[in-house]
């Protein structure tokens, strides 16, 4: 609201004042050194060049300095506030002994990865934010969930729908692109990808009325910020499998198919991966598409990064009509078996939890597996078809019923990791579920928001803990689960496995934990100053390796920390992030 | 304690909203005690579609009570689901909206128990129009043409209502538009034959675009009429401006003075309920 957007103005005026209209840079890195195509594609192992890591989304780092013997000696090496409150999702990436942090509100920080000193800050000025962009606002209060290095430059998508590109060194604007009309309500929620000299990049504020009948993925050329392509997620002409299902309703009046978790890369085949989110509005009683699938959204998208031509798609969930999202991350896993190589992209795609095993080269389907309480899909063929409960699907305005997992996951944005050692893939969950019924419970008088109502969430019956973290034994034939640690507070952050045999992940009740990769067992624990949040990372520097947790706000815990009413939630966010290390003797 | 009863509103509030949602970290709501003496903020959705009038009604509700006001130009632009309104008015209501105008007054109220409802100052109804000067009720329209409605409005659930107990046969194929003006351009291009919209937003229409003298009303029948009742939001814990607010509105109602607001606006309907 205006108090808000005042305090993002002065904000930014501020800076803008402060800083005499030039780049907003504090310090200088001398001697940056590029990150090169080839390291990219091949990362060193003591640095995090990206989302995840490297381009297979795996969330692995194969450092094994700290491992199960030595975790337990770790030790605070340095802390760091975010420059912002709000929304905890942060990414933080390593290169060069610089660690990059992107922190809500567009703000980019570069600090010393040893010593945590700040080398310089840029914060995104936004030239004005119209009282009608409510919904950037709203959405500039999450941490973006990454940025990209390239070269010598930091890359970044904005909440006013630009790509920003920064001197690495200095933190200085190098050139920015406004891609698409952020006044028609397109916002970047997720950071870029880089890959073949192409700037990949999906846009959200997809439900948003002035941007109907288009929801993008998009390849910008690096240098240039030339636009290449873009492909609509809601509308392919080349298909007419996906224009028939959306049951006759023109791409004009079509919402949705939001990819809002950065995609995976396989440089081989220079495919794109990416996962597609929930049609709008959310009730096909609405939306007007009848029974039908309404490709793509719930769906991998694999894209021919070149051309940007679709390759193959598989929808995890047809006929979506409860929220139940499946953008979430995608991970490409290699696999020999009897001396066959298996390419595998694997993920639990959507809120409901199921995990999916697909051939990333032909998108054909190979296995599934359930985690948490889910009642929407009903059973899944040999050829992949997903079968959902018809009897879950409003058949009158105000029909209620009872959904799991809940609107707001099961699974949600924080991303599972793939550990090849032990070809194991973990998995943070929540157990809730949510009522759900199509309503037209207008806000303000005559105007076109709220087409659903859902209920607050809760455990499915006969569960005690929210929290699930689950890791899922991979090959390519299924998934069976290894083991399971339950607890009652929510898992809210990420997880980062690691060369140690070490799995890392936090909770609401300000945990991080490290649990043996092998057995579940916990094998070190650290209490911290709010929920656990954003991407474990780890790097190491001068032969010491170092272990990222950031903490802060967490909407993952706060909506449903009514389940676990004995750990109380901190009343202020204290977005930070902490960083461990060995003791010298240790390493 | 105000601290606790703030935390726990941000908590309500974010249990049932979408993913995407930021939810609103503690260190956004402000923790004071506004001082205007007789000035009072008042808010507006931007993107309401009858923010003029509603602003009329606020003015005379002011000078009856013998206050200032305080125009706020509020937020507006959320997505088609809602995804973020109730974070931002949540914190537009916490932090500076003594009242908040034009929001719809009914008993599926999506707000929640922090905010209380004055009651309605206007009754506006959903009308159908059309651009072919043959038909003169929904009924006359051929099944096979397709209608379209203002999305998750009051109208498009009484369309979808009883459209759900028709045969198959028997329902127009609807699809739902959040833009008025391309549905209206539809309209006029006969892409669809018929739309299902607020009043105020044809009013507005017609005021706007000179193609738009082409739309006409036609009568609902077969479908049910609706309207919505349009009040203002007030703090739960500021009883005592509701109370005024709505001894105001009855007194404005009583008086003709919303009535006439209603004509100086060309918008159909009634004053208060």
């Amino acid at each position: 609201m205006r108090t808000g957007l005042l305090k993002t103005l002065l904000v930014a005026s501020t800076a803008f004042v402060a800083l005499s209209g030039v780049a907003h840079a504090q310090g200088i890195r001398e001697n940056y050194a590029p990150v090169t195509p080839e390291m990219l594609a091949n990362p060193p192992a003591e640095e995090w060049l990206m989302f995840r890591g490297a381009y297979n989304n795996q969330g692995f780092s194969p450092l094994d300095m700290i491992n199960k013997d030595t975790v337990g000696g770790l030790q605070l090496a340095w802390a760091w506030p975010m420059a912002e409150a709000g929304i905890q999702e942060t990414a933080p990436l390593v290169h060069d002994g610089v660690m990059f942090l992107q922190t809500n509100n567009n703000i980019v920080e570069a600090l010393d990865a040893k010593t945590g000193d700040l080398i310089w800050q840029y914060r995104h000025v936004l030239p004005e934010l119209p009282a009608s962009w409510s919904y950037q606002a709203n959405q500039a209060r999450r941490q973006k969930n990454s940025i990209a290095l390239y070269e010598d430059k930091v890359i970044l998508t904005t909440v006013d729908a630009k790509i920003v590109v920064l001197n690495a060194a200095d933190g200085k604007v190098a050139w920015e692109k406004q891609v698409v009309d952020s006044n028609l309500g397109y916002s970047y929620t997720v950071g870029p990808l880089i890959a073949d000299g192409k700037i990949i990049s999906a846009i959200s504020g997809c439900s948003i009325a002035g941007t109907a009948g288009g929801c993008f993925i998009f390849a910008h050329d690096v240098n240039t910020g030339d636009e290449l392509w873009r492909f609509n997620t809601i509308d392919d002409p080349n298909n007419p499998a996906q224009e028939a299902s959306w049951g006759g309703v023109p791409v004009e009046n079509r919402w949705g198919g939001t990819p809002w978790t950065t995609g995976s890369y396989d440089p081989e085949t220079n495919t794109t991966f990416w996962g597609i989110g929930m049609p709008g509005p959310y009730s096909e009683l609405i939306r007007g598409s009848g029974d039908g699938t309404v490709l793509y959204t719930n769906s991998t998208l694999a894209l021919d990064v070149g051309t940007g031509k679709l390759k193959w798609y598989y929808q995890h969930l047809p006929r979506d009509n409860w929220d139940l999202d499946s953008p979430f991350e995608r991970i490409l896993v290699d696999q020999e078996v009897d001396g066959q190589m298996h390419k595998m992209l694997v993920s639990v795609p959507g809120k409901n939890g199921i995990a999916f095993g697909l051939d990333r080269d032909t998108g054909k389907y190979l296995w599934s597996k359930e985690t948490i309480v889910q009642n929407v899909v009903t059973g899944i063929d040999p050829d992949g078809t997903v079968h959902i409960d018809e009897g879950l699907i409003s058949k009158a305005v105000g029909e209620e019923h009872l959904v799991c997992a809940s609107v707001s996951g099961g699974k949600l944005w924080q991303a599972g990791a793939y550990s090849p050692q032990t070809n194991a893939y973990f998995v943070p969950l929540t157990e809730a579920c949510n009522t759900v019924s199509p309503t037209q419970s207008e806000f303000t008088a005559g105007n076109a928001v709220g087409s659903v109502k859902f209920g607050p969430r809760v455990l499915p019956e006969g569960i005690t803990d929210a929290g699930l973290m689950q890791a899922l034994d991979i090959n390519p034939t299924q998934a069976e689960s290894k083991w399971q640690f339950r607890s009652r507070p929510s898992m809210t952050s990420s997880v980062l496995a690691t060369g140690g045999g070490l799995v890392f992940g936090g909770d609401a009740a300000r945990q991080i934990t490290a649990w043996d990769q092998e057995t579940g067992d916990v094998v070190w624990s650290q209490r911290l100053n709010a929920p656990i949040g954003g991407y474990p990372m780890t790097y190491a520097i001068d032969g010491e390796q170092y272990l990222v947790v950031p903490t802060g706000y967490s909407n993952a815990a706060s909506s449903i920390s009514s389940a676990f009413p004995e750990i109380p939630l901190p009343t202020g966010s204290g977005n930070s992030i902490f960083v461990y290390k060995l003791p010298k003797a240790s390493n | 304690m105000f601290r606790s009863s703030l935390v726990g509103l941000a908590l309500l509030f974010s249990s049932a909203v979408s993913a995407q949602t930021s939810g609103i970290p503690p260190e956004e709501l402000n923790n004071t005690r506004r001082l205007a003496g007789d000035t009072i903020n008042v808010c507006f959705d931007r993107t309401s579609l009858g923010r003029p009038f509603d602003e009329d009604v606020a003015r005379a509700v002011a000078d009856a009570l013998f206050l200032q006001i305080n125009v706020v130009e509020g937020f507006g632009g959320f997505p088609l689901n809602g995804d973020g309104f109730l974070d931002e008015l949540n914190l537009a209501m916490t932090n500076t909206c003594d009242m908040f105008m034009g929001v719809a007054v009914s008993s599926n109220s999506p707000f929640s128990d922090a905010f209380a409802l004055t009651r309605p100052y206007a009754t506006i109804p959903f009308v159908i129009a059309v651009a072919d000067p043959t038909w003169q009720r929904l009924g006359d329209i051929p099944k096979d043409r397709r209608l379209g409605t203002a999305m998750a409005s009051l109208g498009e659930l009484s369309f979808i209502t009883w459209s759900q107990q028709q045969p198959e046969a028997e329902r127009w194929v609807r699809y739902p538009y959040a833009d008025y003006n391309k549905m209206a351009t539809r309209v006029l291009d006969n892409t669809i034959a018929a739309m299902v919209l607020w009043q105020p937003v044809l009013a507005r229409l017609k005021a706007e675009r000179p193609d738009a003298a082409a739309l006409r009303v036609i009568s609902n029948d077969p479908v049910p009429a609706a309207s919505v009742s349009v009040g203002a939001l007030v703090s739960s814990r500021n009883a005592f401006l509701r109370s005024q607010v709505d001894q105001a509105i009855d007194a404005l109602a009583a008086d003709g003075t919303i009535d006439t607001l209603l004509e100086k606006h060309g918008y159909q309907g009634a004053a208060g309920e």
